[in-house]
């Protein structure tokens, strides 16, 4: 049900190491902030644009990916039009465009475990701290990958029920129910992790 | 933290994913569809309270970071908090924060019914719409270059969709509270 937007491959961005592709990221977006050059945007954009074909998705795919935050950075950029020159519309939009393929790039690269590893190496410092454990964030992870299944399957469960009983399903009559009987498994569910040890406390 | 609220968390990280695989729901008065998803922050706040509702957020934007399409209509991946309206995602934590702080200082067992909703009503329409749109207007302006002013215009025809779903997000809430009351126990 929760497949990963990640894909296997073998082009450029996937052998870069996880670290190297973030950090890329992070200066990426300051840097393309800090610049009103037109230039280096389209730049940036063609060479974004390039990485993200060459991960290997299909065309449609990949545009199906990026379709719908294009068509805000779109929509932005004609109002923008009314406002801003020309030259300056096309400065923002391509380097907001620039900054989501290179995103997408990254994430169509990168596998959940790559980047629970990188995340728990950002988490060292509050673990120091006292504030929180990495192994918890990975357990909450899993849990909610566990569970997602199950709480789609009540969801359809109480949509049945609806059905059955000639009755129209409103928003209201759903989440109720949904919440309350997902919820009531807290209890359960914590006992099961703690009988087990999981969090060694 | 105890076991109880960590699960807590991330079963209501799982429901917010399911509400976004739910169909949007459009009624009739109002042309755009509903996505049952983006009740979550307010559902959140009022049902967890401010610090578990919060930090069921923050896993919810980690699953989004580490690339599940979890958003509604299947979206995911770090290429939308890159994009526009990624202030109004990484909002969500601080607007659910808000919900639920106000939730738990309004709302209190063996009220009038009234209330109650009253109270989750305010949290959903301060924290849900207020601080949301506080953190996501100015967002969008600085990362499209459009006027401030131009897109908190365009951002006021989504304002009767948002208070309808604070209105379901109050009914709902308060229906769990009278069944499972979760907000008294704070984390």
């Amino acid at each position: 049900m929760l497949t990963s937007l990640h894909i296997e491959g073998d082009s450029f961005m996937h052998r870069l190491p996880v670290r190297a592709k973030l950090v890329a990221l992070v200066v990426l977006s300051v840097g393309l902030f800090l610049s009103a050059s037109l230039a280096v945007q389209a730049i940036a954009f063609v060479i974004a644009a390039a990485l993200y074909l060459s991960v290997g998705l299909s065309l449609k795919e990949a545009l199906k990916r990026v379709g719908f935050v294009f068509l805000t950075i779109f929509f932005l950029a004609a109002v923008n039009l009314f406002y801003l020159s020309v030259a300056e519309v096309a400065t923002l939009t391509l380097r907001l465009m620039a900054l989501v393929l290179f995103a997408a790039a990254v994430t169509a690269t990168t596998t959940i475990s790559a980047f629970m590893d990188e995340i728990a190496i950002l988490l060292l410092p509050l673990e120091r701290l006292g504030w929180l454990k990495a192994a918890d964030v990975s357990l909450a992870l899993g849990l909610v990958l566990r569970f997602v299944p199950d709480i789609f399957a009540r969801y359809e469960a109480i949509r049945e029920a609806h059905r059955a009983r000639g009755l129209p399903v409103r928003p209201l009559t759903i989440i109720g129910p949904l919440i309350i009987l997902t919820l009531k498994d807290a209890d359960t569910i914590a006992a099961a992790i703690d009988a087990r040890g999981f969090r060694r406390q | 933290m105890n076991t109880r609220d960590l699960v807590l968390i991330a079963l209501f990280a799982a429901i917010v994913v399911v509400l976004g695989l739910i169909p949007p729901i459009t009624l009739g008065f109002i042309p755009v569809p509903i996505t049952a998803q983006s009740m979550g922050v307010m559902l959140a706040g009022c049902i967890l309270g401010a610090k578990r509702g919060a930090l069921a957020f923050l896993l919810f934007l980690l699953l989004v970071a580490i690339g599940l399409p979890v958003l509604s209509g299947g979206r995911g991946g770090l290429a939308v908090l890159a994009g526009p309206s990624g202030g109004f995602i990484i909002g969500w934590v601080v607007a659910t924060f808000v919900t639920g702080l106000i939730a738990e200082r309004t709302v209190r067992e063996g009220q009038a019914e009234t209330r109650q909703f009253i109270g989750f009503f305010l949290a959903s329409v301060l924290g849900g719409i207020v601080v949301l749109y506080a953190i996501g207007m100015p967002w969008v302006s600085a990362v499209t270059g459009t006027p401030l002013l131009t897109v908190a215009t365009g951002s006021l025809a989504f304002i009767p969709g948002d208070l309808l779903k604070a209105a379901i997000a109050t009914l709902a809430a308060r229906a769990v509270y009278a069944g499972y009351p979760l907000l008294p126990a704070r984390a």
